[in-house]
């Protein structure tokens, strides 16, 4: 080995580079960047302004920040809801100011103050949801108009009756403990906001109108054709955003105990610069109140920091200005490119070497010498089937077998040209077998483990094993169940080929070569699925042993064979039986002479081998090539290959023309008969073997000869 | 956008190739075509006399009606042919040897990997010399060590040869004309036209490996002997892997074009490539492809036959028209099929 080539296996052996895809695939990567402007920001002018974190000066500033989150609460929502709430300002004003006028010129107690303002809020915010909501005008131009015209009505009544507002001598304890009391060392705005905040999250989290809104935001046209009233949510959605807006207006009314002129001007920008800052998505459908959040004190932070270090409004707007152009260009790229970047970093190949190999080429004189044998099969289902992964043949000498859309067909003995779809189970089904009821268990990839009864009701086993520690994507749930045995006990070995890849990109991960198949027992009795061995190259077909002492499974992208032994001195243990062969090794069966057979699904080619040995370049592949365009192992040849306990390869039948059976997943002997499957075959192949026992069957060889 | 350059640095840039569209739309003439005659690995068409020559191995074979008689036989492989307008034939093998007429004729140093021969309408020799470094058989070496080591050379009448350029990536193709020559140069998938001791492209971005030119009315037959692939061309930018490839893997399994493909199970296998329901795919990757382009006015492409990935006649080396008809040499197809030159 090369001085490079120890330098890339350790190099990307040793790094985990699949954490970054799998890390990207977090719905909370979104807040990555908004939490690291917060960070940034917080840190920046905290350290440039001195007694920026004093509580004095903490206390006003929160007290802003409470009334602010308030406002970008409910534009959050409305944002949310695929909308946009431009009037939030002027709500905010006329309802200070409606609750000014309340307690200092009629007087009114401070709760009714409140209810004035709460009042003038949710008008405002019902006439924004009855013209977008149920009129449908555009929600940009419709807040503009509502936005200019509350400002209108605003500037006329503060000149009106700003005067009496100031000579009035109402006064409240109520009034001046929201207005500058503290509970706790919190102020009532930031208990409000935070009160607020939190029903909201929850609300569109975890109920119903939270969940119509986001799905409108997301989808306007499949949510009305999902049944949600689609109108009378956003007419909704306006009026809270209202209602948000009138309690902050409230809030600055006890704090400030008047109304000026520059009440709530420039809010509406703030407001939105914060709420797309945080990371809410300006078409709708993403993003959450937290975000809102984090965008409300970044910018309130922000706006503060400028003017304390002394910089004027123009400056100020400026920037904001800039803020909002960046995080907008940001939330489109991110949101048009997120899959792509994931795409391109999810495949992270790692270093394999495998070991020098027989030639399988016809002539080479090895065991493993594949021969045209397989294209003289009959085909049963030729030009009906789809996806074939595994066969199996009941007592009755029906044969079953799983398709790529979900079903499990059967074809009727003796001459196997009529079927019918025995069940639907959905995902994809792979390994199939019969316990000793008759029952037909089947490794549904995608899904998990299912029982099949004969009467035709499908059963879930099994969906999931115990999560390992270090995961970062949950592994309890089952990627990949792909073939099963069950042991006289009942206990059903099974193996999950990978935890990178779903059932249907199975081939994808030839590519990363990774690590993460597994061996799991689902036991009958408790219900529970425990993890027997993890870290294998796709661990693939599984076979009881004849003498039922130990489980034979097959390793797909080492090219091995393993046994786990079962009792014995090695209980709990497997050791490698076949290395290096030339070929993918998929399911094994018992054969009806005491040994087993096995499908290659594909053969090695030394221009993958040399490529497992170039990660670096697999990885630059997967990022700069289409999937299309990938070096793959050939999958295009394969063949059935029978072996002993010890491990010697006794026959090799294939197909070299590629017409019949190019790729073979499985095989089952059944009276004489080998019946061949193949995951991208249109075909099952019905092949008479030679010299075998024209009685045997699995059923009778697992279960004893029943009735 | 503005940020693809940036984002380029760390994932690495796209590999794209040219499409197969407009005039170079896709489609099944050449598995149509009738067989003129099926035999091992045909390459090089002349007509002389009335008759059709086809290099075959190290025989030469005439093929007139449905017989065919060896013309003659040499000790190596024949890897170029030309008529010349007295009735002589030249003929270049893989030992680097040039026959004109059954005569040896002697070369300059530097010549041993004869690609194409031409006689120009002034009764000139025209003559490219793939590389400098392989023989013709050795293509596949010289592509992958990207190299650019070959020349065209020309003997005028009752002259020694001249080199007419050097520095060329595979020179496979010659049309000679009154006042220059026009070549194929493969390995940069492009047509140049050689005049006065200037070089300039005159059809580029071809989406395949050019091979030999011969006139038309009005304009010329290009061959095109394999396609353009993502993954070789992504093999041939990576170092390591190539430079391991050509040491540890046999020849015919590297990732790299081929005049056919599909033999063996050792071959490279691309995702796109995988048989799924009994279907290998007519618009999938592959190594080797069948492609006649028909150049018009300027050598601007005006229409062309195709064998896709599935199809068999691949690996087309030459094309010539004759009196109407269209002869074509599918070198990886083993046979020589016929159409109307109009097709």
């Amino acid at each position: 080995m090369t001085f490079r080539e120890r330098l890339q296996a350790w190099r990307y052996n040793l790094v985990p580079d699949h954490a970054i895809g799998e890390i990207l695939q977090k719905r909370w990567t979104d807040n990555a960047i908004p939490f690291l402007a917060l960070v940034i920001v917080v840190a920046g002018f905290g350290s440039a302004i001195p007694g920026f974190f004093r509580l004095v000066s903490l206390q006003d500033s929160t007290r802003q920040l409470g009334e602010f989150s308030l406002v970008v609460t409910g534009l959050t929502v409305v944002m949310l809801g695929g909308g946009i709430d431009l009037s939030v300002g002027s709500i905010f004003a006329l309802s200070a100011f409606a609750s000014v006028a309340a307690f200092f010129i009629f007087h009114l107690p401070t709760g009714l103050a409140f209810l004035a303002a709460l009042a003038t809020g949710l008008i405002f915010g019902a006439v924004n949801g009855y013209l977008i909501g149920f009129l449908r005008l555009r929600a940009f131009l419709t807040t503009l108009v509502t936005f200019i015209i509350g400002r209108a009505i605003y500037d006329i009544l503060v000149v009106s009756f700003g005067a009496k507002v100031q000579l009035s001598d109402a006064s409240s304890d109520l009034w001046d403990f929201i207005g500058d009391g503290t509970m706790a060392g919190l102020s009532v705005s930031v208990v409000a906001a935070l009160v607020l905040a939190v029903v909201t999250h929850v609300a569109l989290t975890r109920s119903r109108p939270g969940w119509h809104v986001l799905a409108i935001g997301g989808s306007r046209r499949s949510a009305h054709n999902a049944g949600i009233r689609v109108r009378r949510m956003v007419f909704l959605t306006y009026v809270f955003s209202g209602a948000c807006s009138a309690c902050a207006g409230f809030l600055i009314a006890t704090r400030l105990s008047g109304a000026g002129p520059g009440t709530g001007q420039g809010l509406e920008i703030l407001a939105l610069t914060a709420a797309v800052v945080g990371g809410n998505s300006l078409g709708g459908g993403r993003g959450s109140v937290v975000k809102g959040l984090m965008g409300a004190v970044i910018v309130l932070v922000m706006t503060n920091g400028l003017i304390r270090l002394g910089y004027g409004t123009g400056t100020n707007q400026m920037v904001l200005g800039l803020l909002l152009a960046v995080a907008v260009t940001i939330d489109i790229r991110w949101m048009k490119n997120r899959h792509k970047v994931l795409n391109e970093v999810y495949v992270a190949p790692v270093y394999l070497k495998l070991g020098e190999t027989q030639s399988a080429a016809p002539g080479s004189g090895t065991p493993y010498e594949l021969n045209n044998r397989l294209s003289q099969a009959d085909a049963i289902g030729l030009g009906e089937l789809e996806g074939p992964e595994d066969v199996i043949l009941d007592r009755d000498d029906h044969l079953y077998c799983g398709t790529r859309h979900g079903e499990i067909v059967r074809y009727f003995a003796p001459d196997y040209t009529r079927s019918e779809v025995f069940a639907h189970v959905g995902g994809f089904p792979l390994g199939l077998a019969f316990d000793r009821a008759g029952n037909l268990l089947s490794c549904v990839g995608a899904m998990g483990l299912y029982r099949i009864a004969p009467d035709r009701t499908v059963t879930r086993l099994s969906a999931e094993t115990r999560r390992s520690w270090t995961s970062i994507v949950d592994d309890a749930r089952l990627r990949d169940p792909n073939d099963l045995d069950i042991a006289p006990d009942g206990k059903v070995y099974f193996t999950d080929s990978t935890k990178r890849y779903d059932a249907h990109d199975w081939t994808l991960d030839s590519i990363e070569n990774r690590a993460t198949g597994r061996l799991l027992v689902y036991d009958p009795a408790t219900g529970k699925t425990a993890t027997l061995l993890d870290g294998y190259r796709y661990t693939n077909g599984v076979t009881m042993a004849h003498d039922n002492r130990s489980v034979f499974f097959c390793e797909s992208w080492a090219c091995r064979i393993h046994r786990y032994w079962l009792e014995g001195p090695k209980v709990g243990t497997a050791e490698c039986v076949i290395r290096d062969m030339p070929g993918y090794p998929d399911n094994i069966n018992r054969a009806s002479d005491g040994t087993y057979w096995m499908a290659w699904l594909g053969m090695r080619t030394p221009s993958f081998d040399l490529s497992l040995r170039h990660p670096g370049m697999r990885r630059r592949m997967a990022r700069r090539l289409p999937q299309d365009e990938w070096l793959f192992p050939n999958i295009n040849t394969g063949g059935v290959v029978k072996f002993n306990d010890a491990g010697e390869i006794l026959q090799t039948f294939g197909d070299l023309t590629g017409v019949s059976h190019p790729m073979v997943t499985s095989m089952r002997e059944h009276k004489g008969f080998l019946y061949i499957g193949g995951i991208l075959n249109n075909r099952i192949g019905r092949y008479k073997i030679e010299g075998a026992n024209p009685d045997w069957t699995a059923n009778d060889a697992y279960w004893g000869a029943g009735s | 956008m503005i940020f693809e350059p940036i984002l380029d640095l760390f994932r690495g840039k796209a590999i794209t190739i040219p499409p197969l569209d407009g005039a170079l739309r896709a489609n099944t003439a050449l598995d149509e075509a009738a067989v003129l005659a099926g035999l091992p690995a045909p390459d090089n068409l002349v007509w002389q006399d009335g008759r059709l020559l086809c290099s075959s191995g190290a025989a030469v074979l005439a093929i007139e009606g449905s017989t065919r008689s060896q013309v003659a036989e040499f000790p190596a492989e024949v890897t170029a042919l030309a008529a010349a307008p007295d009735g002589r034939l030249a003929v270049a093998s893989d030992d680097g040897r040039l026959r004109e007429g059954g005569i040896d004729v002697p070369l300059p140093g530097g010549i041993g990997c004869v690609t194409a021969l031409a006689y120009g309408p002034d009764g000139a020799l025209w003559l490219a010399n793939g590389s400098a470094r392989h023989p013709a058989s050795g293509w596949v070496v010289d592509l992958m060590e990207k190299g650019a080591t070959g020349s065209v050379w020309r003997r005028a009448p009752g002259m020694g040869f001249a080199r007419e350029a050097e520095g060329l990536a595979w020179p496979c193709g010659l049309l000679p004309d009154a006042s220059g020559v026009t070549v194929s140069e493969s390995w940069r998938h492009r047509l140049i036209r050689l005049e006065g001791g200037r070089v300039t492209p005159v059809l580029r971005h071809l989406p395949g490996y050019p091979a030999r030119l011969s006139p038309a009315p009005g304009g010329a037959w290009l061959a095109v002997f394999a396609p353009r692939n993502r993954l070789i061309e992504f093999v041939l930018q990576d170092v390591h892997y190539r430079r391991d490839m050509m040491a540890e893997v046999p020849r015919e399994f590297w990732v790299a074009p081929a005049l056919r493909s599909g033999q063996s199970f050792l071959e490279p296998l691309q995702c796109g490539g995988i048989r799924m329901m009994g279907i290998h795919k007519a618009w999938s990757p592959s190594r080797s492809y069948g492609l006649v382009v028909r150049l018009g006015e300027g050598l601007a492409p005006l229409s062309s036959l195709h064998s896709r990935a599935n199809g068999r006649r691949h690996g087309v080396t030459s094309a010539i028209e004759v009196d109407g008809r269209l002869y074509v040499a599918a070198r990886g197809g083993d046979a020589v099929l016929t159409l109307a030159g109009d097709a």
